[in-house]
């Protein structure tokens, strides 16, 4: 507990990770990005971006949805409302810390 | 990359992401700048000197072909491009510039079929709707809108001086129809061409 006797607010695990929350960034401004852009913005390997993809999905944070350009696999992922209101949260959650910390 | 990073970090990462997903976005707006102000100035040129040669305002419909060119150009310019989503940065600015497509082409279409239905009821004397002035504010207002949602500075400011001289252009330029139509030349070099070009070189740094 902080000297001035704030509790701070949980940060959901989930968000709380650099590749997790790079995703949910990017996500968020753009709505919705394929397999490929998510990979080359983040610079994750595509096996890791994987992994966390399905575990943004499974917490109902994005969709996925897999399907084809032409004739290439394209995999796109849009954030969902429930992961839009556990990012706005996890924001007000860190503010909470920033401002302790000043505070 | 796990879980052992500071909030301050956590923030941070969330901005620069943010920022980096914008900036190569933005990479891909600088050609298409440059495209549609060379097509503009290129096409106000063409209809001045018909213009000027036949004494004919019907050359006005080239605005409607160079459209149509400009679009197919579009296609060929984005196929080797980078693919990026649409953000809600670009959607707005589609809007704005659709919104500005629907208001000149109907303003166009309303001014055409005043001019049929005065010629139909036989009223004489001449149409008085300086059409150009209206077209220059519309592009330049939606140029600073567009410049001012993007956050990039020289959007915004050549499209206040494009307007502005073009403004003055018109006014000075006030008896001669044909050469005012040279308005867009300006627009198209000072509202497109500067800032593509300057959009450009900052994407190759």
């Amino acid at each position: 507990m902080p000297e001035n006797g704030k509790l701070f607010k949980p940060l959901d695990p989930l968000l709380h990770s650099e590749l997790r929350l790079a995703v949910m960034s990017i996500l968020l401004d753009a709505g919705s990005a394929d397999f490929v852009y998510l990979k080359s913005e983040t610079g994750a390997t595509s096996g890791n971006l994987s992994v966390q993809l399905d575990k943004l999905q499974q917490a109902g944070y994005i969709e996925v949805t897999k399907g084809f350009k032409g004739k290439m696999p394209q995999t796109v992922c849009r954030i969902t409302d429930k992961g839009k209101d556990a990012f706005a949260a996890y924001v007000e959650a860190l503010r909470s810390y920033i401002s302790t910390d000043k505070g | 990359m796990e879980n052992n990073f500071s909030a301050e970090n956590s923030l941070r990462l969330i901005a620069e992401t943010i920022d980096r997903s914008r900036r190569t976005i933005a990479r891909n707006s600088g050609k298409p700048l440059i495209l549609w102000g060379a097509l503009v100035a290129l096409t106000s040129i063409i209809i001045w000197a018909l213009w000027s040669k036949t004494g004919s305002a019907v050359w006005n419909f080239l605005w409607f072909a160079m459209t149509a060119i400009g679009f197919v150009c579009m296609r060929f310019l984005t196929r080797n491009s980078e693919k990026v989503p649409e953000t809600e940065v670009s959607r707005m600015l589609g809007k704005i510039w659709m919104w500005f497509g629907i208001f000149a082409t109907g303003f166009f279409v309303l001014v055409w079929a005043a001019f049929g239905i005065r010629c139909a009821i036989g009223m004489e004397g001449p149409l008085n709707v300086d059409m150009t002035l209206i077209i220059v504010l519309l592009m330049g207002f939606c140029g600073t809108l567009s410049g001012t949602v993007l956050k990039f500075k020289p959007i915004t400011i050549s499209s206040v001086v494009a307007t502005a001289l073009s403004v003055l252009f018109l006014m000075v330029m006030s008896n001669d129809s044909a050469i005012r139509i040279l308005t867009f030349m300006i627009l198209g070099v000072f509202a497109l061409i500067v800032p593509g070009v300057i959009l450009q070189k900052q994407t190759k740094n």
